[in-house]
């Protein structure tokens, strides 16, 4: 990439060769209005907007020098027409004029000429108020019209190109960006145009129509109202909005969102730039699915179950019953009689306080974030060791660039990373995808591998024989070479072959693309994260024999379930390591041994953070019966929350200013939105207002053994505050459980400051640190000067987060070799097929509730291969039963040609077929059979 | 002395034959002229739909911020309005109200005109707020055809426009 001097407008600038014309005036400070090109997609040169006046130096052809005139400058020859800015590329010594009496008058025919057929209805355009034809109208219009306004065209509307999307056909200038996105960057052709002339109109290929996860980005680079989304259909009009910065945490990508509200409620959620993250795109789960912070239903005041009912009661009361009973369930049977789940969706103050509460006020290690469904995902330590490093930035890879998908697809468990991705491969990194099953991603790949089921050992183990075959040396501070290397001499390719139905050509070619590579990344998903360390750890080895860990740009992404998935880890939100992977004396019980536990009468008391264990686990509601005690807090009542003796009113990520980590360890911040409701407060706040409320009930048992206790309560005035005030405690024998630290935050910010000073690898990253790493100094909604042709698309003045770093990234941190051992679920005669669980990015979630993508959540369907399906005589659209150990389930049967023999994919997380009944753990075998109609 | 005396009662004199200045308001009200600035009156056309299409521009040019649009969708069997839009909540607060009529200027289909009505007293202040149904005028009471730009509703695609040569 050479670097060129070229003149704008008389300005000498010195740009990269690869530029187009638009972008290095941009670099001069000066505007080329533009409405086809956009700096994301390749120019078509569609609109003819960026006409302008181009010259090159006169080339002497005897000296291939250019000529000089007098005065020694050289003698510019304009091209003899004007030239489209976006489609030029700049060459040495280029002359632009984009101020000319001709530019002008071209500029000003191509707008009258587009405003010919456009409606002018801006009074009713959604867009209006951000729309760039209005603005470029205004700079570089001619003010008036030759046409009569009559004669405008006129097509039916409303028109619904899909379900989610409106077109209208009458604005549409047929730009072709909707087209571009669809077919370049999110790989769903499903746009296309249709007709000729006046009658030329984008309409949807596919079916259902537009059929695309991506598909409301096209209604942000939309140049003019014409594409708009139904979720924001006539809300409000631009400028009426106050943009708030957020995140969504439907997956564990993280993207930095607005959320655009005007009277407290929630209008749309538009993407916030963040190149390290979601670029300025977020996938329609994001934009749409985020109806949920404004249920119908919400609680709005603590419940209390009072002669079998669940009755609105005040803090206090709520507080002093969850007190007592927490209590009297700890003096009788002890801590480990407790136990916490938290959800994944939750920030890390609200998860940090949380584990505090259990394991320092209460006594307890019993906590999780998961629910105990078999087949969940296990905790993810590998993925926090060698995960990437910090600085990692997926946009900026390309050539030099290997990239893994292991097990996991990106385009339903994390639909961002399918552009991120794809774009490493756009600009010529390599992609190989290795599943049981093929994927979306498939299309985008360099390489894709099919593997068998039950089969990711080996073809892993057959990679790394191959790498390390290549390996010189093995990089320090590395252990357990020995083990791995045992385990490799054992690993034949060609057994793996005949095992993995994969080439053995296939395997060496993936092995020399990883061993080419400069930068390593190796994303993995469900079929690896159910397995937990015994498949990640290889992919982890992958990385140690390449030593490419602890660096920028190399490492392991995990596709985990949620937003601050990887926070709830960090956060020591689980029973066996304490926040910060701290290592704990005795490990507490997982979420799938609370169950029997509390059954057995050895779990007494609960308390559930946004869990709904009884919605995603049916043999739990037997447990949660069972216990002596159970405290619910959710922002609704859910099916678990009916069961609760106490429950508190929760709030959501609009509701209050939190901090959330992403799957590659970025700490970002969400700001307040919304007013919480009257009588709720943040999640982080009622659990601090429950370990106050124990530590008074402390008290009072402390007073009976004649220990000195001051307390003070703050008389703050607000009712319904529990027990606010500081303790202090005199005599540290009055309980096993004494308060080591205060429980006395007034913000959030202190909460945050306290994770930063104890949890390793969070230390300075405080509220003010994240605010700090805008892009801008000021704070509030700025058009994005690098996309300001967009009208919808805006600067992050709000901050793009930090990364934490990975543990390998810590000093005397070692690599470990050793192979995990096989865990290995036989096939059988009497269950031959092995269950492929789908993780679906529109599944039966609560927080798709209220929203448009309800009506995109499939039904369920039990597919098999042609061959297989042909062998047990089952036609598509038959009953089937699949029989398990666990149980049986019926669905409908869908005969797919690529699916792999001697499996059955089922999509997860269904109402209508809850595949996680007949679920035994990480695979599960089952049988089909036909179902006699 | 006296002078002054008679002087200032012949002026009462004076006064007590003409015609009074006063009006027996509120049995008799004064005129307004054409243009003055009263309550604001929601119109409609002729056809009995409201002008009003939910723009909020009334609300955007309001120096005293004294307007709340809250738009929505019309329904097309039973439209509100011509086009796809209507305002479902319409609102002045005539206690910001200055009455300036920027939103008459800014209104695309006049459908908001400040009219003569000037009795505008309230017992309290949440009764200062107008809503839809205190503004708009009666049913029968529309004028006006609709323009052609707005008639999007139903209306199917037309060919090329026909030029006279």
């Amino acid at each position: 990439m050479a670097e060129i001097i070229i003149t704008v407008d008389g300005v000498q600038i010195t740009v990269p060769d690869t530029m187009n014309v638009v972008d290095a005036a941009r670099l001069a400070a000066t505007q080329i209005p533009v409405f086809c090109y956009h700096p994301r997609l390749p120019a078509v040169g569609m609109c003819r907007m960026c006409m302008v006046a181009i010259g090159m130096p006169r080339i002497d052809r005897d000296t291939r020098q250019p000529m000089l005139n007098e005065h020694g400058k050289p003698i510019i020859q304009m091209f003899p027409k004007l030239q489209p800015a976006c489609t030029t590329r700049v060459a040495d010594g280029m002359v632009v004029i984009t101020n000319s009496e001709e530019v002008k008058f071209a500029q000003n025919g191509v707008l009258e000429f587009l405003l010919t057929s456009h409606p002018l209805d801006c009074p009713v355009c959604d867009k209006g108020g951000e729309c760039p034809l209005q603005n470029l109208t205004m700079e570089w219009g001619p003010g008036n019209s030759r046409f009569d306004y009559s004669d405008k065209v006129h097509f039916e509307k409303p028109y619904k190109l899909g379900d989610l999307i409106n077109l209208d056909r009458e604005r549409c200038i047929l730009c072709s960006r909707c087209v571009r996105f669809q077919d370049d960057l999110a790989d769903d052709s499903v746009l296309g145009f249709d007709q000729r002339g006046r009658k030329w109109h984008i309409i949807s290929k596919s079916d259902p129509p537009f059929d695309s996860k991506f598909s409301g980005n096209t209604t942000d680079i939309c140049p003019v109202g014409a594409l708009t989304t139904s979720d924001f259909r006539f809300r409000a009009r631009a400028w009426e909005l106050t943009s708030v910065p957020s995140l969504c945490n439907h997956c564990a990508v993280g993207c930095n969102t607005t959320l655009d509200m005007r009277h407290n409620q929630l209008q749309r959620v538009m993407p916030r730039d963040n190149a390290a993250v979601n670029d300025i795109w977020i996938c329609d789960k994001g934009r749409f699915g985020h109806r949920f912070i404004e249920r119908e239903h919400r609680l709005t005041t603590p419940l209390v179950r009072r002669d079998g009912q669940l009755q609105p009661a005040t803090w206090d009361e709520a507080l002093d019953v969850i007190a007592t009973n927490l209590r009297a369930i700890q003096a009788a049977a002890g801590g480990a009689a407790l136990a916490g789940l938290a959800g994944e969706h939750l920030a890390n103050e609200d998860l940090f306080l949380f584990q505090r509460l259990f394991r320092e006020v209460l006594g307890s290690n019993n906590l999780d974030t998961r629910t105990g469904v078999p087949g969940e995902y296990a905790l993810d330590d590998v993925g926090y060791q060698y995960g990437v490093g910090v600085g990692t930035n997926l946009m900026d890879l390309g050539k030099g660039t290997a990239v893994l998908v292991f097990g996991a697809d990106p385009e339903e468990e994390a639909p961002l990373y399918m552009l991120r991705l794809r774009q490493i491969v756009t600009q010529g990194g390599s992609l190989i995808v290795a599943n049981p099953r093929p994927t979306k991603l498939d299309r985008s790949a360099t390489q894709t591998l099919h593997y068998r089921p039950d089969s990711e050992r080996e073809v892993l183990l057959a990679l790394l024989k191959l790498v390390s075959a290549e390996t010189k040396q093995i990089p320090q501070r590395t252990t357990g070479g020995a083990e791995l290397k045992g385990t490799l001499e054992q690993t034949k390719l060609d057994a793996v072959a005949k095992l993995s139905g994969l080439e053995q050509a296939a395997l060496a070619q993936a092995a020399q693309t990883i061993l080419a590579a400069e930068h390593l990344l190796i994303v993995y998903g469900a079929d690896v994260l159910v397995h937990g360390a015994s498949l990640s750890a290889l992919l982890a080895n992958l990385l140690i024999l390449r030593g490419k860990v602890g660096l920028a740009n190399s490492g392991l992404i995990p596709l985990l379930a949620r937003g601050n998935s990887r926070g709830a880890l960090d956060m020591g939100v689980r029973p066996d390591k304490a926040a910060g992977y701290a290592p704990l004396k005795q490990a507490g019980l997982t979420a799938r041994e609370m169950w029997p536990a509390a059954l057995a009468g050895k779990l007494r008391g609960m308390y559930l953070m946004g869990s709904d264990p009884v919605a995603s686990y049916a043999p739990a509601r037997a447990a949660l019966d069972a216990l002596a005690f159970l405290v619910v807090q959710d922002t609704t009542l859910t099916a678990t929350a009916q069961l609760a003796d106490v429950v508190l009113p929760g709030t959501n990520v609009a509701e209050y200013d939190a901090t959330y980590t992403n799957a590659e360890r970025r700490v970002q911040r969400a700001r307040l939105a919304r007013k919480v409701y009257d009588a709720s407060k943040p999640n982080w706040e009622i659990v601090q207002a429950v370990a106050q409320a124990l530590q008074g009930e402390l008290v009072l048992a402390g007073a009976a053994s004649s220990t000195t206790v001051t307390r003070t309560v703050g008389g703050n005035g607000k009712s319904g505050d529990g027990v606010q005030g500081k303790l202090t405690l005199t005599t540290s024998t009055a309980s096993p459980v004494a308060a080591q630290e205060s429980w006395d935050y007034i913000t959030v910010g202190e909460v945050a400051a306290d994770i930063a000073d104890l949890v390793p690898g969070y230390a300075g990253i405080t509220h003010t640190a994240l605010a700090q790493t805008a892009q801008t100094k000021e704070w509030g909604r700025q058009a994005n000067e690098d996309y300001f042709y967009d009208g919808t698309s805006y600067t992050n003045a709000e901050g793009v987060g930090l990364q934490v770093p990975a543990g390998a990234e810590l000093p005397k941190a070692t690599f470990d070799l050793t192979p995990p051992p096989a865990t290995k679920v036989p096939a059988s005669s009497t269950y031959p097929f092995a269950l492929l669980v789908q993780t679906l990015a529109y599944r039966n979630d609560p927080f798709l509730h209220d929203s448009l993508l309800q009506s995109h959540i499939p039904a369920g369907y039990i597919a098999l291969n042609t061959a297989d399906a042909a062998q047990l005589g089952i036609a598509a659209g038959a009953q089937v039963q699949l029989t398990s150990a666990a149980g049986s389930l019926r669905g409908t049967a869908r005969v797919v040609p690529d699916l792999p023999a001697g499996c059955v994919l089922v999509p997860g997380g269904l109402v209508d077929l809850p595949v996680a009944t007949i679920q035994t753990g990480a695979l599960t075998r089952v049988a089909v059979s036909s179902v006699a109609e | 002395m006296i002078g002054d005396l008679v002087k200032g009662l012949a002026t009462t004199v004076r006064y007590m034959f003409r015609k009074p200045v006063t009006i027996e308001y509120p049995e008799v009200k004064r005129p307004v002229r054409e243009r003055f600035r009263g309550k604001h009156e929601l119109k409609r056309f002729e056809n009995g739909m409201e002008r009003c299409i939910g723009c909020s521009l009334c609300s955007a040019a309001c120096p005293s911020d004294a307007i709340l649009v809250v738009p929505a969708e019309n329904n097309p069997q039973q439209p509100n309005s011509p086009g796809e839009r209507y305002a479902a909540t319409y609102e002045i607060n005539m206690l910001r109200c200055i009455f300036c009529g920027y939103c008459e200027d800014a209104c695309p289909t006049n459908a908001i005109v400040l009219e003569h009505q000037y009795e505008l007293s309230y017992y309290d202040r949440r009764a200062s707020i107008y809503t839809k149904d205190m503004l708009l005028v009666p049913p029968d009471q529309g004028h006006g055809a609709i323009p052609p730009v707005l008639e999007q509703v139903n209306r199917t695609p037309s060919p090329p426009a026909q030029i006279e040569l």
